[in-house]
């Protein structure tokens, strides 16, 4: 077989590929699809590969969430979850990409930020940082402006306020300008505009952990679902889902306004949905495990599988799908990785009497 | 009920491909007939597994690329590395070259990116508008000011050169897309691959 050869029935099948992914397909074209598949398992093999690699591409939406813009980032300037273990070129072949590479493509989300924008670690921050200061003339005339940063969430800046976007699997921390510290969970959207008068957050979706800067004349206020959270200095988080929140308070005292106020204290998880607030009292490190997802690890203590595997499936593209309701109420106690799917799976199936099994982009656990 | 041969295939046969380029690549030292010992190794498997599939999918794919080579050897259509033309070279165990590795889902995308980012410029482009934004080849062609016939060409280059790049170190010669300005690597990555094809 010749090199010519091999290359002309890629070719062939990238054809085929692009033509069948078209919309403009007929049944006349999959018979011929199948006769050229039929001819030789060289064209059936070469084309699995292509089709593989281009349902691979599609995971690129994980990449892309949370940018509005059509088209991608600037080249190497990903979204890519901080917690990233090593980069996946410890091996002994040589590398031209990394070696010629002169900004790390995947940062360490580690240095505390101590500037105005989000700091993500790494060459890309600064620049994004600079980049910033010297667009700020622009902004007057742009009315929305978008700035990515080197590994970690976007951001950009409309009139009044502030975008800031997380990636499924992604976290990322932040100051304010006020000097209030910011930390975003997975997939989550926030808004921020900082006036005279009032901090304001606007909670679009997802989770995001405040360490708020004293200022008694300004308090600082998350809105999200039609409701208020409001901390003067201290520090807490806000999950959204749909219009609930669940307020976990740390620190200080937070008033949650919907219909009615609750204050909170230390240790507190308030659950506020459409029926009232339910204030659930913990000590204060019961309730910082609750925001261990700021370390990207999730803790479960007594928990369902149902529950484990819902929290799971917020940080991971790849679903965990419980496919036998025997295993939903599996009690699950543990720290796992928040992005290691297969880890946790893993375990499962060593100390449960659980199977699980990989079908597409989707794990199905069975009781075994 | 069996899986398709096809999804079996994919996640079975396939999904060796890094570490099986890389075993070629350090055993055969003919490095533009790397992608054919690859192609003709998988039709050999997927055949056998037509009719039964194998337990170990990652050794057979591995012993059937031995096989192979051993008969290129043979034939003389080569000239042996070694004196001779003993096949010894051939039996390296896969696990010195590259520790078995569970690759996390999040690294898959990490190398998705790296690979998306080794496109060309306008190749990117279309290929994220299609496969991302999930526009129409025609509304591609309307939104980037293509005709459709190049933005087949972009996302035919595109299904190809991703394939390519997301299992197989940047050393290992591809396939070369035949015509058109396909892989224009402004980025320059690939230097020393492009002398060598």
């Amino acid at each position: 077989m010749s090199t010519e050869r091999t290359q002309e029935i890629e070719d062939l099948a990238s054809e085929w590929l692009i033509r069948r992914d078209s919309g403009v397909w007929t049944a006349h074209d999959q018979v011929r699809l199948e006769e050229w598949l039929a001819a030789s398992t060289l064209h059936r093999v070469a084309y699995l590969r292509l089709e593989l690699a281009w349902e691979e591409a599609a995971r690129l939406k994980a990449l892309g969430a949370g940018i509005r813009e059509d088209l991608p980032p600037p080249r190497r300037q990903w979204n890519l979850t901080p917690f990233f273990d090593a980069p996946d070129h410890a091996d002994g072949v040589p590398d031209h990409e990394e070696a010629s590479s002169s900004t790390a493509q995947v940062a360490e989300l580690n240095a505390e930020p101590s500037s105005g924008v989000p700091d993500v670690g790494g060459v890309g921050g600064r620049e994004a940082k600079s980049r910033r200061r010297s667009q700020i003339g622009v902004f007057a005339v742009a009315a929305s402006l978008l700035l990515v940063l080197g590994a970690g969430a976007y951001f950009w800046l409309v009139s009044g306020g502030e975008h800031y976007v997380t990636p499924v699997g992604g976290v990322v921390s932040f100051t304010l300008k006020d000097d209030s510290k910011v930390t975003l969970n997975t997939d989550t959207e926030i808004r921020v505009d900082l006036t005279a008068r009032e901090r304001n957050v606007d909670l679009k979706r997802g989770e995001a952990f405040f360490e708020v800067a004293k200022d008694p004349q300004r308090p600082f206020v998350v809105s999200a679902g039609g409701k208020r959270v409001i901390a003067v200095g201290t520090q807490f988080s806000v999950r959204r889902d749909a219009q609930d929140l669940e307020v976990v308070v740390t620190e200080g005292k937070v008033r949650v306004e919907d219909a009615g106020e609750t204050l909170l204290t230390p240790g507190a998880i308030a659950h506020a949905g459409d029926a009232g607030v339910l204030v659930q009292r913990k000590t204060v490190p019961e309730a910082q495990e609750r925001l261990s997802w700021r370390t990207g690890v999730l803790m479960f203590r007594d928990q369902t599988l149902g529950e484990v595997v819902a929290e799971f499936n917020r940080y991971n593209e790849r679903k965990i799908v419980i496919a036998d309701p025997k295993v939903t109420d599996l009690r699950i106690e543990g720290n796992f990785r928040a992005t290691n799917v297969d880890a946790f799976v893993r375990l499962l199936g060593s100390g449960f009497p659980v199977r699980a099994r990989v079908e597409g982009d989707r794990v199905l656990l069975t009781s075994n | 009920m069996e899986e398709p041969l096809d999804t079996w295939f994919k996640r079975e046969v396939l999904s060796h491909e890094e570490i099986l380029m890389r075993f070629l690549a350090r055993v055969w030292p003919h490095r533009d007939e790397l992608a054919d010992i690859r192609q003709e190794a998988y039709a050999r498997v997927y055949e056998a597994a037509r009719k039964s599939r194998p337990q170990s999918p990652k050794a057979f794919l591995f012993t059937t690329a031995r096989h192979l080579m051993a008969d290129r050897v043979r034939r003389e259509r080569i000239v042996s590395i070694r004196a001779g033309g003993d096949t010894d070279f051939l039996n390296v165990l896969v696990d010195e070259i590259s520790p078995e590795q569970r690759v996390s889902a999040n690294e898959e995308l990490v190398r998705l990116a790296r690979a998306f980012d080794r496109l060309s410029a306008k190749c990117r482009e279309v290929v994220w508008l299609r496969r991302v934004k999930e526009l129409t080849q025609k509304e591609v062609a309307e939104r980037l000011g293509l005709s459709e016939k190049t933005v087949e060409k972009h996302l035919r280059t595109g299904a190809r050169l991703l394939a390519h790049y997301t299992r197989t170190n940047a050393l290992i010669p591809r396939t070369k897309p035949e015509s058109g300005e396909q892989d224009d690597d402004e980025s320059g990555y690939e230097h020393g691959t492009h002398a060598r094809n």
